[in-house]
């Protein structure tokens, strides 16, 4: 069978037969938001491979014009997902995968990102609306996420507390902003994504 | 079930510079078989690692599909279910029935993520160190 990864270095012996290469434990954090906003910008900051493109299936929820029984209809589509990774260390292994766009209809990438750690959802103030679905997302399967506004240099015109509003997230999820061409912004706002996951495990 | 071999190229990246697709459609090397999706089987993560065996890389040569004999070459090194998809230009859902059938011929290792890592402070504690210790900017030490 498939084997398990301990999270303890070295707790696992290494079979003979994978001339003892021994895999890194992978994890995985899920870059979200709307078409354009810098999801794979994001990924490439950060990465240490050029971001790689996928080709994946995720299941739309589409609720058909011509549908005369008014039951949405589950279609799976193929779809491009971006991705990239930063070894921590030998082992362990952070993945980072960009969440397909497919922003105007429900969808589930429950395929995708079961398991992961978090999610960043990547906001940009002059289009709100376009984040909402992934927010939604994200408190519908209780993974711990934190918005994140991306902004030229790391600042924004609007109150924070005025974005809080206009997105509808409450106070327990943090908002943040960050600069996603900049590796030390990214890495600071995966930070925030992970400090608020610690936080939920331990209370 | 849509299974376009052109990607629908509706995210950040264009598609028009990418190579073209294979001849070979995709789910024939599979027999129809699917994972993930509508599959009653819950699919390998994407995150899974995969590593040849030594007696996968003996048998390289003697291989009949260039998809098998590709995806043994390319884990050489560790690599993600993703990785290998992206890196062979298939996908994900072929990837995985494929590099199942060869862990069940012994000749890929397959690795499983942690279940809980989501849930386990431990993991979370160290993925935080690790990310903490990456600097500013590439080449450079970051200053705390």
């Amino acid at each position: 069978m498939v084997s398990e990864l301990s999270p303890t270095p070295g707790a696992r012996s290494v079979s003979a037969d994978t001339q003892g290469v021994r895999p890194p434990l992978p994890v995985k954090m899920v870059i979200a938001g709307g078409f354009g906003v810098g999801k794979t910008t994001t990924v490439g900051a950060i990465s240490e491979i050029e971001p790689l493109t996928t080709e994946a299936s995720i299941t739309s929820v589409a609720a058909g014009v011509d549908d005369l029984s008014h039951t949405p209809q589950k279609v799976t589509t193929t779809v491009a997902m971006d991705f990239g990774c930063v070894t921590l260390d030998p082992t362990l292994k952070l993945y980072l995968f960009g969440t397909p766009g497919q922003e105007r209809f429900g969808f589930m990438w429950d395929d995708l990102i079961e398991g992961a750690l978090g999610g960043l959802v990547i906001v940009d103030t002059r289009r709100l609306d376009d984040c909402y679905a992934a927010v939604d997302y994200f408190e519908h399967r209780q993974i711990p996420f934190a918005v994140a506004i991306n902004a030229f240099d790391g600042k924004v015109e609007h109150d924070l507390n005025d974005v809080r509003w206009a997105l509808d997230v409450g106070e327990h999820v943090p908002l943040t902003v960050f600069d996603a061409r900049s590796r030390g912004s990214v890495r600071d706002a995966l930070l925030v994504v992970l400090e608020h996951a610690l936080a939920a495990v331990e209370k | 079930m849509t299974t376009a071999g052109e990607p629908s190229g509706d995210d950040d990246t264009a598609w028009g510079a990418e190579a073209p697709a294979s001849v070979v459609r995709p789910f024939l090397l599979t027999a129809g078989r699917i994972a993930g999706g509508d599959s009653l089987v819950p699919p390998m993560p994407i995150e899974t690692q995969v590593v040849s065996t030594d007696m996968g890389l003996a048998a390289l040569d003697a291989l009949v599909f260039d998809q098998h004999r590709d995806i043994i070459a390319v884990c050489r090194q560790p690599q993600s279910l993703a990785e290998i998809a992206a890196k062979l230009r298939m996908h994900l859902n072929v990837i995985r029935v494929l590099a199942d059938d060869l862990r069940a011929d012994g000749q890929l290792a397959l690795y499983a993520p942690q279940a809980d890592s989501a849930r386990d402070a431990t993991v979370l504690r160290r993925v935080i160190d690790g990310l903490r210790a990456i600097p500013d900017s590439r080449g450079a030490i970051r200053e705390r």
